[in-house]
């Protein structure tokens, strides 16, 4: 099959499979969870197939990189917004790592579940996953890449929330979104200033030859502000240094959501995006030096704070976080090689260990038995070379997760509640409030019928 | 165990009030702790998983009263919703006549002399029962649900006719002019801080003070996960908590910064937990005599955490690794240390909150008018006809609806529905007993298999008397009579093998025989190594240095387990062990029971090495005397043991047998068989009565009920003689297997109706291996009835896995010596598993777990919900979601006052059989009459509406049926 065909098609498919099942549920139809696996599972086989053609096809053919033109969606004077599609060796090394980690979370969730009433919608949104993660790595501009990125960043803020019936999950997913909004912002603000200084957000347009060993071609200043901005937007989608909090509030949903989102795939984004403006990062040292802090801080801190962590879940997340805190340093110094080997392993692993997060207990267990009874002590190691007093300095900054909670909402949060609150001055009618207390937990338990 | 001492009726119940003036604030206190305490779950660390009564604490009060009172204790359902029970009725799970039943056995009353009985009034309201009423906006509730535009179309026939000439909106006019409204109800007092704040400022103390409460709690508890274990933890969860969280540039979240000032100061003056508690209660402004409450609420709003503080706190031997002292004290000094600061904080003093009154909850003054609508609309009572009714007349009916309350209802119609459960429990079962043997005794069995009672070997047991008629089955309670400490090869400590009631006083060890010493070390050897290898990969693929060297260079290596563990499962477990065996020599094991010296004893634990002749004879006899296998044993007799293996699975344990305290009963099988095969023993057994053939081998053997692997334990050691036996009894175990297998499926909707025996094998075998499968097998979830008798009553009888089976011959009992033992083994399990799944089913989020799905082990001592929450104890929905909630059926063979005798006999069991815990019925050994036990006395089962269908075998029966199925007799010939 031709390439031009084989690449949208690919894409498409995890796409259109959402829009059919969401028209059926809309119009009050209801997919068996026998047909929604069965879906599920054809999809992803044929997805997985489609990718190994596409790359046996760019094999044969000697290409290292195609790109896919399907035309403008719209066209403004001589800004035209491009549907343009990008498969190198970076993208299809993510696409097929999409393909084979989510298609296995499918695999397994159509067990993990069965009978629960959000069935239908875990898949639909599982796909629509799929389906924006495609469309980030293959891409051909920052205008298409942060369509498939806010796709990522609703699906993953639904999946969070996807216990809608208990607060907790629907707390933590407004923060998660809260923090996914305010690193858009930063994509945005690149975008603009990137159409602004250079006409273009196109990869071509930006960069000049095949990943790797391409050229920036924006220079100077603007590059740079440019190059920022965008590392402070893949800090959010990985949760890293400014935006180092959000990741272990992630895990509100079902475990093989968090698998996919925070052990493999969404997780990474920020990563692929790094590694693909490398070429705008390395051009200038701030961003070089910005990137390699925020890597650095965050990986001391999520280390840090995994070692306190005493739940299976938050312990995952900070270690993926400090990993990947090292998978910027590395992109930063411009290991870019080793930095795509150390996420593709991050990755996989990372998977499995979510997936397996219940069985701790049992493995534990198991462990401590066959050890006979003596589990080596850890937390012993580095610690033991630093003073008592700062041992248990940094004991504390673990276990209050560095703080990060407090300061923002000490300083960020409560300041523009008190902001807000001021302008409500302005409404004509303040809705009365109605405090939650005033609704008994179980009305039902009430003897007075 | 332990369990008895924390949670047996304490002194405070009744005497508590009385006697606090006299005695000082600090003993006082303790006091309120303590019995506070008793509310809480009593859940251990998840390791091990042991069904309890969870309303344990309420158990000296009638099962109905309780349930309501824990209702409104801990904000939980304390029945199903009056919907499921008119779902229920509307299928014919409950029949009218089961109401008319339950009615006539409550106080009746005339309400409206000559028109109107309580009985009555009662009947209609619960069928067809009363409408839903919001009780927030009444009038659009009537104009939505067409309430006004016609009457109810399920109207009693005399009632539709009476109400034939009138109109619903005449109807409702009338009820609003004559039906005086109920005045909205009083406010109320806050019973913590908490309440009132939220309602002042809108904000959630509880979400404020949990996070950092949950987070030192669990860091305090942890027993292996946290790579840094917490510093200072051997000083106590208060003062480490003092040590650590004050730090300079520490951050306290908002609202919380006061902590900081209070934690230094406690430190400086060196208060202990008591003092803080007696301070905190103090600057909170809470009177001595409501400090019970404010404690019991307070505690209850963390009750997991806290429980899990109480638990280990009483038995620190529960801990699964690191034993750490434990305070529920310190926890609740904490937790108030926490609350005043928070509550300076935020409304700038701590005593106002006490005279603060909350707002009453929204309330429509007109929802008692509608619910009085409704009810003379079932009553056919028509607008003139209540024009007529005089006032207090009206008061009188106005009263009776009241006291007919939904709580009340919903007793009412669980009872019914009980009712019919029992009905169609024991109906059947007196038929099936009057009717003649299925296969007629032959002149000796090939075979006995003793296996445990629970109730999902039933349908094995039935499976394998199928398969091969001329094998007969035991139920004993699985631990088989020893009560042991073991050991096995592969551990390094001993474990209780016994009901949690039992403390164990002997200790075994499996031990390699002498030839094979050096592949035990081998083996040994090789186990260490792999625990190295696990535990540096697991340590070094989430720390910093070697978590980068590690996670790069060898994590893709995961994609191998990753893919393949979860496309072919199956295979999957196979290879593993295979390697298993490859690499892990299995040296030939014997026990080390016996015991010489009468009363050497390990000095720490107490316990005895092994037994001598004559105890061992003891544990044997306390099988087979109340079994009735006093003589003419078969050739073979199988002693199969259960337990239950998946992955994945944080609730693993709650599958294995509780007869062995949560644990697999292999080694108790395996033991008995060896016991029993000892000639001295046997000659010892002689003396009591009980004679064993020569020629009658005991072998031991392992039942998983997940995979329903089978396998025997010393089959070398089986005389030559007794091969060609064994390999029958493999044969049909074999097949019984696959049915059982197949019989299970019937209820996996993955299985699917048209699934073969053999691929049903497969399919549960899937199951065990599966990482993404939350429902491995089903559990206890279908369990109602438990039946203490002989197999001769039951043989033949499909009772659908939902009955316990004991084994027990009163004709040759008549000291009730035996009874006692069998009931004393049977009921606090059965009782204890039927309640917890009670409980868990009828309000999953409060005392049970709620859906597995996004459950966080943490600590290893328990799960939260996602990111940080209360641990969550109970069962989780998935292990509940087809359970019938009913009390457990127990059926014992014999005569009522023998029962009684030996149930008054024992407190623990008269208080949960008097106070219906339990639902109690005999069988009459001689002519098979049965009683059951109402309120006190037994009456004789009348009646015979329950028919006993005939089906030729258990498969033609449930085939392609997914839902609880009735008893049916199943006889091949039938055919």
């Amino acid at each position: 099959m031709n390439l031009k065909i084989l690449i949208p098609l690919f894409i498409a498919t995890p796409g259109v499979l959402f829009l059919a099942l969401s028209i059926v549920w809309l119009l009050g139809g209801c997919v068996t969870e026998r047909t929604m696996a069965r879906i599920t599972k054809s999809a992803y086989a044929v997805l997985a197939l489609l990718v190994i053609m596409t790359g046996w096809r760019m094999r044969v053919d000697g290409l290292h990189s195609v790109r896919v033109m399907l035309g403008d969606w719209f066209t403004v004077g001589h800004y035209g917004y491009p549907l343009s599609l990008l498969i190198d060796r970076l993208s299809l090394l993510m696409v097929g790592l999409t393909v084979v980690l989510a298609g296995i979370v499918g695999f397994f969730s159509v067990r993990y579940l069965h009978r629960d009433p959000g069935f239908h919608r875990f898949f639909m949104l599982l796909h629509l996953f799929t389906f924006g993660a495609l469309l980030v790595f293959t891409a051909d501009s920052l205008d298409l890449l942060i369509v498939g990125w806010e796709t990522v960043a609703i699906t993953s803020v639904l999946l969070v929330g996807f216990f809608q019936y208990r607060p907790e999950p629907v707390r933590n997913a407004l923060w998660v979104f809260a923090s996914y909004r305010v690193a858009d912002l930063f994509m945005l603000l690149a975008i603009f200033l990137a159409h602004h200084w250079f006409g273009t957000t196109s990869w071509e347009g930006l960069f000049s030859g095949e990943w790797p060993g391409c050229q920036s071609q924006m220079q100077g200043a603007e590059g740079t502000v440019i190059a920022v901005l965008l590392v402070i937007a893949a800090g959010g989608k990985s949760s890293q240094g400014l935006f180092c909090g959000w990741l272990p509030r992630a895990m509100e949903g079902p475990t093989p959501s968090s698998a996919v989102f925070y052990g493999a795939i969404s997780i990474h984004a920020g990563a692929y995006l790094l590694l693909r403006i490398e070429p705008l990062i390395h051009q200038s040292w701030i961003a070089t030096g910005l990137i390699i802090i925020t890597g650095l801080a965050t990986a001391f801190l999520g280390t840090l704070v995994h070692r306190t962590c005493a739940d299976a879940k938050a312990s995952l997340a900070y270690a993926a976080q400090t990993q990947i805190g090292l998978i910027f340093i590395e992109i930063g110094f411009g290991w870019t090689t080793f930095a795509v080997i150390h996420l593709v392993s991050h990755a996989t692993l990372r998977t499995l260990q979510f997936l397996r997060a219940p069985s701790m207990l049992r493995d534990y267990h198991r462990v401590h038995a066959a050890s006979g009874g003596k589990v080596s002590p850890t937390g012993s190691l580095y610690e033991s070379l630093l003073p008592p007093a700062l041992q248990l300095w940094l004991y504390r900054l673990a276990l209050g997760r560095g703080f990060y909670d407090a300061i923002v909402e000490r300083w960020i949060v409560a300041p523009i509640q008190a902001v807000a609150r001021w302008l409500a001055v302005f409404e004509p009618q303040s809705p009365q409030k109605q405090p939650a207390a005033n609704t008994p937990a179980h009305p039902a338990e009430s003897t007075v019928s | 165990m332990s369990i008895r001492t924390h949670a047996s009726p304490c002194g405070l119940h009744d005497s508590w009030q009385e006697t606090q003036p006299a005695e000082g604030r600090l003993e006082h206190l303790r006091r309120v702790v303590d019995h506070a305490a008793h509310s809480l779950p009593i859940q251990g660390p998840l390791g091990v998983f042991v069904h309890y009564n969870t309303l344990r604490s309420l158990q000296h009060r009638r099962f109905e009263d309780a349930v309501t009172e824990g209702g409104r204790l801990f904000k939980a359902e304390p029945f199903l919703s009056e919907e499921a029970y008119q779902t229920e009725r509307s299928r014919r799970r409950i029949l009218d006549e089961d109401i008319d039943a339950v009615l006539s056995r409550e106080p009746d009353a005339d309400i409206l002399p000559g028109r109107l009985r309580r009985r009555e009034l009662r009947r209609v309201m619960l069928a067809p029962g009363m409408r839903r009423v919001n009780g927030i906006n009444i009038s659009w509730q009537l104009e939505e649900g067409g309430w006004l535009d016609s009457f109810r179309n399920d109207l009693p026939e005399p009632s539709a006719t009476a109400l034939r000439r009138d109109s619903p909106s005449a109807l409702w006019d009338a009820c609003r002019v004559r039906v005086k409204p109920r005045p909205a109800p009083p406010p109320v007092m806050p019973k913590r801080p908490r309440d009132v704040v939220l309602v002042q400022h809108g904000i959630d103390m509880d979400a404020l003070i949990h996070p950092p409460l949950i987070r030192l709690t669990g860091a305090y508890l942890d027993q292996g996960i946290a790579y840094w274990p917490m510093p200072h933890r051997d000083k106590g969860l208060l003062q480490a908590a003092r040590k650590i969280m004050p730090q300079v540039f520490a951050i306290f979240p908002a609202h919380l910064s006061g902590v900081r000032a209070e934690f230094l100061r406690q430190d400086a003056a060196n208060m202990d937990a008591d003092t803080v508690v007696l301070e905190a209660l103090e600057q909170l402004d809470v009177p001595l005599g409501q400090w019970e409450e404010f404690v019991t609420e307070e505690l209850l709003a963390l009750r997991g955490w806290a429980g899990m503080i109480r638990m280990l706190e009483v038995d620190v031997t529960l801990a699964p690794h690191d034993r750490v002292r434990c305070s529920l004290m310190e926890f609740l000094a904490l937790r108030l240390t926490y609350t005043v600061a928070a509550l300076k904080d935020i409304s700038g003093d701590t005593v106002a909150w006490r005279t603060t009154l909350l707002p009453v909850p929204r309330f429509d003054s007109l929802t008692h008018v509608a619910r009085v609508f409704d009810v003379v609309q079932l009553l056919g009572i028509s607008s003139s006809e209540l024009g007529t009714f005089t006032d207090e007349e009206l008061a009188w009916l106005d009263q009776e609806i009241l006291a007919c309350h939904e709580t009340e209802r919903r007793r009412l119609l669980h009872l019914a529905y009980e009712r019919r459960h029992e009905r169609r429990v024991l109906i059947p079962l007196a038929r099936h007993r009057a009717m003649p043997q299925i296969v007629p005794s032959s002149n000796r069995l090939i075979a006995q298999v003793v296996f445990c009672i629970d109730e999902r070997e039933e349908s094995i047991r039935r499976a394998l008397e199928e398969v091969d008629p001329s094998i007969e089955t035991v139920g004993v309670a699985g631990f088989f009579g020893v009560a042991i400490n073991n050991a096995s090869m592969d551990d390094a400590d001993g474990v209780s093998l016994c009901p949690v009631v039992i403390k164990p006083a002997h200790s075994v060890r499996e031990v390699a025989v002498g030839g094979d010493a050096h592949l035990h070390e081998q083996r040994q050897g090789m186990r260490r190594v792999w625990a190295m290898v696990a535990r540096n990969s697991f340590i070094s693929s989430r720390t910093l240095v070697r978590g980068w060297i590690s996670t790069a260079c060898l994590g893709f290596l995961s994609l191998f387990p990753l893919v393949l563990r979860v496309l072919t499962p199956l295979a999957y477990g196979r290879f593993i062990k295979q390697l298993n065996r490859a690499f892990l020599p299995e040296p030939k094991t014997e026990f080390a029971f016996m015991r010489d010296d009468a009363a050497s004893r390990d000095a720490t634990t107490g316990l005895m090495s092994g037994f001598t002749t004559q105890e061992l004879a003891e544990c044997v006899y306390e099988v087979l005397g109340p079994a009735g296998l006093h003589k003419g044993h078969a050739r073979l007799v199988v002693i199969l043991g259960h337990g239950s293996t998946s992955l994945n699975n944080p609730y693993e344990s709650a599958y294995c047998c509780q007869a062995c305290g949560g644990r697999t009963g292999a080694p108790n099988a395996r033991l008995f068989a060896l016991i029993a095969n000892r000639p001295a023993v046997r000659e010892a057994l002689r003396a009591k009565g009980v004679v064993i053939p020569e020629d009658t081998w005991f072998l031991g053997g392992y039942h998983d009920t997940c995979n329903e692997d089978i396998n025997f334990f010393d089959v070398d050691l089986l005389p030559d003689t007794h091969h060609a036996d064994l390999a029958r009894i493999h044969q049909s175990l074999d097949k019984a297997r696959t049915l059982n297998a197949h019989e299970r499926a019937r209820r996996f909707a993955a299985a699917g109706h048209d699934i073969t025996p053999e691929s049903s094998l497969r399919h549960v075998q899937e199951r065990a291996e599966h990482i993404g499968e939350p429902r491995p097998e089903y559990g206890h979830c279908t369990n109602a009835v438990t039946f203490v008798g002989r197999r001769e009553i039951t043989k033949g009888l499909f009772m659908d896995r939902r009955a316990f089976l004991a084994s027990y011959d009163a004709t040759k009992d008549p000291t009730n010596e035996a009874l006692a033992q069998v009931v004393g083994a049977a009921l606090p399990v059965c009782y204890s598993i039927n309640l917890d799944y009670y409980f868990s089913a009828v309000d999953n989020d409060v005392y049970g777990s709620g859906t597995k799905l996004p459950h966080n082990i943490t600590g290893l001592v328990g799960v939260m919900n996602g990111y940080q929450s209360d641990l969550r104890t109970g069962l989780p929905a998935q292990a509940v979601e087809i359970h019938e909630p009913v009390r457990m059926l127990f059926v014992v063979e014999t005569t009522p006052e023998r029962l009684m005798s030996v149930i008054k006999a024992d407190s623990e069991l008269n208080e949960i059989v008097c106070n219906q815990w339990i639902r109690i019925a005999t069988m009459d050994p001689d002519d098979g009459h049965v009683e059951v036990y109402r309120d006190g006395v037994f009456e004789k089962l009348e009646g015979n509406e329950e028919p006993l269908p005939v089906a030729s075998s258990s498969l033609a029966w449930y085939r392609g049926k997914m839902e609880h199925l009735a008893l049916a007799r199943i006889d091949p010939r039938a055919a």
